[in-house]
């Protein structure tokens, strides 16, 4: 017997939380914080860009 | 970036390294509300004839104005503190592009998660989240810097 395939709404409420805003801030903030514990300069000024970048999301 | 870093050449590393925290600290107090300071931009919308006009060329045009910053609203400090960081900091040319192409990455993800998420509302829902947003980048900022430069 084989399992349903998920509805639509199953469907948009993995799209809305695949993309949530807040989601990109999470994972250059943790690189960012573990490159500086390692000293790793040049990833941790990547991450620092990465995260500038995006928190520009609301600029039109 | 890169060229204008030798500016900050005559100056002692420990206060380059003090400076770079300071600046991240300043820039979070601003975008937690504990200090008001106006920061340089060009705050205004790029027109709409701009893409209308000349699709092509248009975009080319939109995408740079709205990328670099040159004719938008700048709602976050830590765009200037990542500049100011890297003029400081003295980082070599390869680390300075790095730096600038995750920017734009950045830049660009939260245009490639509007198109993904295929919502009506989506402008509402980042306007809604923002300020959380700015306040998360902005604390991992000055988290991170700290860490690097003073831990």
């Amino acid at each position: 017997m084989r399992a349903a395939a998920p509805g639509p709404r199953a469907a948009g409420r993995l799209r809305r939380a695949l993309t949530e805003p807040l989601l990109p801030v999470a994972a250059p903030a943790l690189l960012a914080v573990a490159a500086a514990a390692r000293d790793a300069t040049v990833l941790c000024w990547a991450s620092v860009g990465a995260l500038a970048g995006y928190a520009l999301s609301g600029s039109v | 970036m890169w060229l204008l870093s030798g500016l900050a050449a005559p100056l002692p590393p420990a206060v380059r390294t003090g400076a770079i925290v300071a600046v991240a600290a300043l820039g979070a107090a601003r975008d937690f509300g504990v200090v008001a300071l106006r920061l340089p931009q060009n705050a205004r919308q790029i027109p709409q004839d701009v893409l209308m006009n000349r699709p092509r060329a248009g975009a080319l045009q939109f995408g740079f104005e709205l990328g670099t910053g040159v004719r938008t609203y700048v709602p976050a400090t830590t765009p200037y503190v990542l500049a100011l960081g890297l003029l400081l900091s003295q980082q070599g040319p390869a680390a300075t592009l790095l730096a600038g192409a995750a920017f734009g990455a950045g830049r660009a993800a939260s245009a490639v998660l509007a198109y993904l998420s295929r919502s009506p509302d989506r402008a509402a829902v980042v306007a809604l989240r923002l300020p959380l947003l700015v306040k998360g980048a902005s604390l991992s900022v000055l988290t991170a810097l700290t860490w690097l430069y003073l831990g």
